[in-house]
């Protein structure tokens, strides 16, 4: 049984869970650190407790005082979302030592799976091809970096490093040649530990030309382990998704079978329960190799919500109270795009910004789907991830789905904080992204030097106008229409004047 | 009525003029909407909307699906150049410095490493030339925009 959820997360994921446990008729609380006091997700809770502490260790990380939250509530349940606590076995273990349901798998599947080492050792016992690579466990240094060099050998280049126990991009590297390998195997390692505080890193090789799929599965307690499609995620700057759609542009009926089948075989060699996701990069000869299994919610979940109906969060409720999974027979539908919203600047290498949200108008319509955990006056601050929001669409075809996106992405107004709206929409016209011919290269290969808008002159006249009769017009001062400037006689001057230098 | 606005190849001027509750500026003519946004309508009829938005001396523009960030250069200010590139992009803390001051280095070179919203970023020499100071050690955390170090372009 479950009555009452504990939500251990922020932001739009927080809100993700705190609706679908009002919608299945669950109490819920929120936990929040003291500079969340004014988000979103804390008013979409029945209850919100304040985290004492500053950092994210102090606050979202801190497991003790998480659990005493849970305590005092009466909170019989911990949702951890995705990223902070969601693939820590340790609290994972902690949760069910407590008396609580953890929403998610087992501690022991957590564990094999979120070392990337021992999930490869499960997954060619079960039959799942795996990527050449190895994993560097030393923990000093010097060791690791000489490790490192001696395993460059034998995995060969283009080599990747990421984060034995990383994801979100965190502590990974792409190296194609020797002499890069020890500035960023220290790189890695650095932001290994920072965000992880794990220093283990594991060396593969950089499989170019692929695609990114994943499978999503959902298991029960009743001996139901299924596989929901896939999603592809190939768009991707600096290792982070950005672009996702499901289904994938290329897949035929025996591939998905075939990848189901292989992403049904991990689950169960871990006897996994709840939804997860098991990443595979397609190769352009159509043989897939596991690269991960993520062991909670993803990000990118909405799009497999959109073509098969099913609604994962409320089926991740549903499970970890002892029912079983309500879907059916495997049906997709149409086609679903999601892109992710960056309070970032695309076109100086996608660095993050901050700022207010004076304006934030999302698109509405048909088929359109926004998940985010901010409005229109909050502030974007360096303290958590850059991402603003999650942009779906659905349409018959994907074709439709892609014009849908681009009507959408046009119609998005974000004031006051850099975004990478324009970046995704002309994302939306690259013909790798029409004829889905994309891979995980597809950004850097497009945009080698970086990306920039293309702005008719027409478009940045009118801006021009609009700024000069905003500032004429007093519109900043809160002044009402005609109120404003008072009048200037018509003049044949009225011009735009570009003097450079 | 006239407006300077800075842009990276120099300052842009604007004249729109007002007669009534219209705006005109070239072939364009616009109207604020009751809700704050503009009507824009061009020289063959056609007819947009913009948000705007100011934020500090920034007038934020969205425009027929793009999105600009104009600011105003106040009237009587200089317009002093910023010197630009080895400033911090983010507050943040620095991880690493890799140069010491009248070290010789060249365009692409890793000068400083920093840590912003859990990412790495490197400050690199846009040109070559000579380390004149370094402001920041490992460990400092670092506001928006401060000087990290300078650089003697040869």
């Amino acid at each position: 049984m479950v009555s009452k959820v504990l939500v251990a997360n922020r932001g739009e994921i927080a809100c993700r869970i705190l609706r679908a446990c009002n919608e299945a008729g669950l109490a819920s609380v929120a936990i929040y650190a003291e500079n969340d006091s004014s988000s979103m997700f804390v008013e979409l809770a029945d209850e919100a407790v304040l985290l004492s502490g500053e950092t994210i260790a102090e606050t979202y990380l801190d497991q003790q005082q998480i659990l005493s939250i849970a305590e005092s509530t009466g909170a019989d349940a911990i949702h951890p979302g995705f990223g902070f606590l969601s693939e820590r076995a340790d609290f994972a273990r902690a949760v069910t030592q407590a008396g609580l349901q953890w929403v998610g798998p087992s501690p022991e599947a957590i564990e094999k799976m979120g070392d990337k080492m021992t999930a490869r050792i499960t997954m060619r016992a079960a039959g799942v091809p795996v990527i050449p690579g190895e994993e560097i466990e030393h923990e000093d240094e010097s060791d690791a970096l000489a490790a490192i060099e001696e395993a460059s050998h034998r995995v060969g280049y283009p080599m990747l490093l990421k984060a034995s126990s990383g994801g979100g991009g965190k502590g990974m590297r792409a190296v194609h040649s020797p002499d890069q390998l020890i500035e960023s195997a220290k790189g890695a390692r650095r932001e290994a530990i920072a965000a992880f505080g794990d220093g283990r890193v594991y060396v593969e090789r950089l499989l170019t030309g692929s695609k990114h799929v994943e499978i999503q599965v959902l298991a029960d307690r009743h001996g139901r382990t299924i596989h929901l499609g896939e999603r592809e995620c190939s768009v991707q700057r600096r290792h982070q998704k950005v672009f996702e759609e499901a289904p994938c542009a290329t897949m035929t009926p025996e591939l998905r079978e075939a990848m189901g089948q292989a992403a049904v075989a991990a689950a169960e060699a871990v006897d996994y329960e709840g939804a997860g996701t098991v990443e595979f990069l397609l190769a352009p000869t159509g043989e897939f190799f596991f690269l991960e299994m993520n062991t909670r919610i993803q990000v990118e979940h909405p799009v497999t919500e959109l073509v098969t109906g099913v609604d994962l969060v409320r089926e991740q409720l549903r499970i970890a109270a002892g029912e079983a999974m309500s879907c059916g027979p495997l049906m997709i539908r149409g086609h679903a795009i999601e892109v992710r919203l960056y309070a970032e600047d695309a076109s100086n290498n996608f660095l993050p910004a901050i700022g207010p949200l004076a304006v934030f108008r999302p698109p509405e319509g048909p088929g359109v789907r926004l998940d985010t955990g901010v409005r229109e006056g909050d502030e974007v601050t360096p303290n958590y991830d850059p991402m603003l929001a999650k942009l779906i669409v659905w349409a018959p075809s994907r074709e439709e789905a892609l014009q849908r996106m681009r009507r959408a992405l046009d119609e998005f107004v974000v004031l006051g904080t850099t975004t990478n709206i324009r970046f995704l929409r002309e994302l939306c016209d690259e013909s790798e992204v029409i004829n889905g011919t994309t891979d995980t290269t597809t950004i850097d290969r497009i945009w080698p030097d970086g990306w920039q808008p293309t702005v008719p002159r027409s478009v940045e006249d009118a801006a021009l106008m609009a700024a000069a009769v905003g500032e004429s017009s007093g519109l900043h001062r809160g002044q009402t229409v005609g109120s404003g400037g008072g009048e200037t006689s018509p003049s044949p001057f009225e011009t735009i004047n570009r003097r450079f230098p | 009525m006239y407006h300077q606005f800075r842009s990276p190849d120099g300052p842009i001027e604007v004249t729109v003029a007002k007669q009534g509750d219209e705006w005109s500026l070239g072939g364009l003519s616009a109207t604020i909407m009751a809700d704050g946004r503009l009507r824009i309508s061009d020289a063959n009829g056609a007819t947009s909307f913009a948000h705007v938005a100011k934020v500090g001396d920034v007038w934020w523009v969205h425009a027929q699906g793009h999105t600009f960030k104009l600011e105003r250069i106040e009237p009587g200010a200089s317009d002093a150049d910023d010197g630009g590139g080895l400033t911090a992009p983010m507050p943040g803390k620095v991880l690493e410095v890799l140069v010491s001051e009248g070290q010789s280095v060249s365009a692409g070179a890793t000068l400083m490493v920093l840590e912003a919203m859990k990412m790495e970023h490197r400050i690199v020499a846009a040109n070559d030339g000579t380390v004149s100071a370094v402001h920041y050690g490992v460990g400092d955390q670092v506001e928006q925009g401060v000087a990290l170090l300078a650089l003697d372009e040869s």
